[in-house]
């Protein structure tokens, strides 16, 4: 491929790409959200923001107020919205900013978005998307740079995404609008920012299955799965392991519920041994659950036990130097790596 | 609340029926379980705090009111709450500490209600412990009969950090048949215990599902099958060093768990097994937990969804040959 077919997008224009096609494509497609436009109510400020992350950039000014819904900070009453309107028959994005901002509309999230399509013994579908965003990194501190997909995972209803690049970013989204049943996508702040960029996106519109890890890099020795941010420090590691004699596998898991329990499995029956990054608090986290179902259900093909490498069991330091400690790196993926294989 | 005079008590109904004293109303209900009765009378209504249905309001005021000295229990009623007090509770309680450098202490304890105890339905019938576990900053306790119930509410009550006891509804009513001390007593937040010895497999329980556990180890035994019953007690943080001593004798564990299985203490503590003792393991660690789905009301669909007995047994046994 000559390098000028490579549609490169950033993260941002991927997903605000997916966005615009499908409100084109639905005309039942609504989102609400904070700064969603910017400037709510004041029109010389119209669509000032497009989101914290430039996500939902455009959309006013194409589909209108009525479709593109500035809130209030009010997470609970928005969200809730979106579940109403979405029992009602729309399809209904709703962008809570920062993931730890469930601990204000948790309610919705949990107990109404996940429970009502059993409750209602299946007589209502809840065609919602909710985005967010997740990760250390960028000096948010304690309370707006968890990752905590883990304990939307652990409630049964809801589908959970965390798209790793602009390519699977772009067809995540559309799926997850497209889907019936409530979706939460969880985007990764350093992912928006640049990380993972350059690769081809093409322009029409297209889905990327829930349900579905990818396999970024082949390899014979080791496992490696990334979740998110993490598939890339993952690449890393493989890139110095390999500069050591060892060939690492990149499991990029995309979808946490459903989990693609083959991928993952068919890898680590090869490879003989995984290494699974987490940038989620380790306890009950999605690591865990890889940890726990790779023993459970490989336990006769391991050479050595898994090894889970999460962010530590503390908050989220404010302090650069901390903060950088925090994140699992390369460097350390690759030291647990060689400490198996050596 | 004797010993310490900075101990308050505050939640829905924990008195009852207030504002209404005027009205022969006092103390009617003493908690949705009776756990808070008599309090308000002996300690008055400075102490003992009847609140309106606003959790985010009062589990907030509690975390303030610990930040400020004093020593509140804060009962949330049913853990399924949580979604209308989850800021106050992972963004306050759990990082206050953290975020001002340790300057600040927060003695506060809450007490949440789980588990189905007979048609309460999706929303207020869960277990939930897990996310609770996942937050740094927070200890978690789910107590397993009167004794272990007694001594971990004070302990809880007298740690200097945020302390969640997880209640089993299941467990509230049941006679246990056993002795427990009048004058106060504490069991260590942190630590399991073994309540049946055996050297087969490792049945691990918590709150509820030990109950389960010595029930299937009973059942084990006729069949000649010697289980160890590991009773968690704490989810976080975690006993390991029990947890893998008993491991490393038996070979093989069994984790019962009544929430739902994904990201769950049940996939930690496998987790945990699998990594820490794996040569030592005969075969694979076990979950036996909750289906991944919502909490039928549907009293047949109810008591298939919890683990039994049975289910417990037949893990085993699938383990044991």
């Amino acid at each position: 491929m000559v390098s000028t077919s490579v549609r490169a997008l950033t993260y941002a224009q991927a997903v605000n790409e997916a966005f615009h096609q499908e409100f084109e494509r639905d005309p039942s497609v609504i989102l609400m959200g904070e700064d969603v436009a910017g400037g709510a109510g004041r029109s010389e400020f119209e669509d000032a923001w497009g989101g914290v992350f430039k996500l939902t950039g455009g959309l006013i000014g194409k589909f209108g107020p009525e479709r593109v819904r500035d809130t209030p900070i009010s997470e609970n009453g928005f969200v809730g919205a979106a579940v109403g309107a979405a029992a009602t028959g729309l399809r209904p994005i709703a962008d809570l900013m920062f993931v730890g901002f469930v601990g204000v509309c948790g309610d919705q999230i949990f107990n109404n978005m996940s429970k009502m399509h059993y409750m209602f013994g299946g007589k209502v579908k809840l065609p919602l998307t909710v985005i967010t965003s997740t990760g250390a990194g960028v000096g948010s501190a304690a309370q707006h740079s968890e990752t905590l997909y883990s304990i939307f995972v652990h409630f049964p209803g809801l589908k959970c995404v965390a798209p790793s690049n602009p390519y699977n970013a772009k067809g995540l989204h559309a799926a997850a609008i497209r889907d019936d049943d409530p979706v939460i996508v969880f985007n990764n702040k350093q992912l928006m920012g640049g990380v993972g960029g350059g690769i081809h996106v093409p322009e029409d519109s297209y889905v990327f299955p829930i349900g579905k890890a990818d396999r970024p890099k082949e390899g014979t020795d080791i496992t490696l799965i990334g979740i998110s941010y993490t598939t890339y420090q993952c690449l890393k590691a493989a890139e110095i392991l390999e500069q050591k004699g060892f060939s690492a596998e990149v499991i990029d898991l995309l979808s946490l519920s459903p989990l693609d329990e083959d991928a993952v499995l068919s890898s680590v029956k090869k490879t003989r041994n995984v290494i699974i990054v987490d940038e989620d608090y380790p306890m009950c986290s999605m690591a865990s659950e890889l940890s726990a179902i790779i023993a459970e259900q490989a336990f006769d093909f391991l050479d050595s036990p898994p090894i889970r490498l999460n962010a530590p069991h503390a908050s989220v330091p404010y302090s650069p130097v901390l903060e950088a400690e925090y994140i699992p790196s390369p460097e350390k993926i690759a030291q647990a790596a060689l400490s198996i294989l050596e | 609340m004797r010993e310490d005079s900075s101990t308050i008590v505050m939640g829905i109904d924990v008195a009852g029926a207030a504002g209404k004293a005027d009205e022969g109303f006092i103390d009617p209900f003493g908690g949705t379980f009776a756990m808070t009765k008599g309090l308000i009378q002996e300690f008055g209504t400075s102490r003992v705090l009847d609140t309106p249905i606003s959790e985010t309001g009062f589990v907030g005021a509690g975390v303030g009111a610990a930040a400020a000295g004093l020593r509140p229990l804060v009962d949330m009623m049913f853990v399924g709450f949580i979604g209308v007090c989850g800021d106050q509770i992972f963004n306050n309680m759990a990082k206050m500490h953290y975020m001002f450098g340790g300057k600040v202490k927060l003695p506060i304890t809450i007490q949440a209600q789980t588990a189905a105890s007979g048609g309460n339905a999706a929303q207020h019938s869960e277990t939930l412990y897990s996310i609770f576990a996942h937050f740094p900053g927070l200890k978690c306790v789910v107590p397993s009969d009167p004794y272990s119930a007694k001594g971990l509410q004070i302990a809880a009550m007298k740690d200097d950090d945020p302390v969640v006891i997880f209640q089993s509804t299941r467990l509230m009513g049941v006679n246990f048949d056993q002795h427990v001390p009048e004058e106060a007593y504490e069991l260590p937040i942190g630590k399991s215990r073994i309540v049946k010895t055996g050297d087969d497999v490792t049945l691990i329980g918590i709150g509820t599902t030990t109950r389960t556990c010595i029930q299937a180890a009973e059942s084990l035994a006729k069949q000649g099958y010697q289980a160890e019953v590991v009773d968690l007690l704490s989810v976080s943080p975690i006993d390991e060093e029990t947890i893998l001593s008993s491991i490393s004798k038996t070979r093989k564990v069994v984790i019962v768990d009544e929430d739902y299985p994904k990201c769950s203490v049940a996939s930690e503590l496998s987790a945990l097994s699998a990594e820490k003792a794996f040569d030592l393991l005969d075969a694979p660690p076990v979950r036996v937990t909750a289906p991944h789905a919502s909490i039928p009301y549907s009293s047949v669909l109810e008591q298939l969804h919890f683990p039994s007995v049975e289910t417990v047994t037949k893990a085993c046994r699938e383990i044991l040959g």
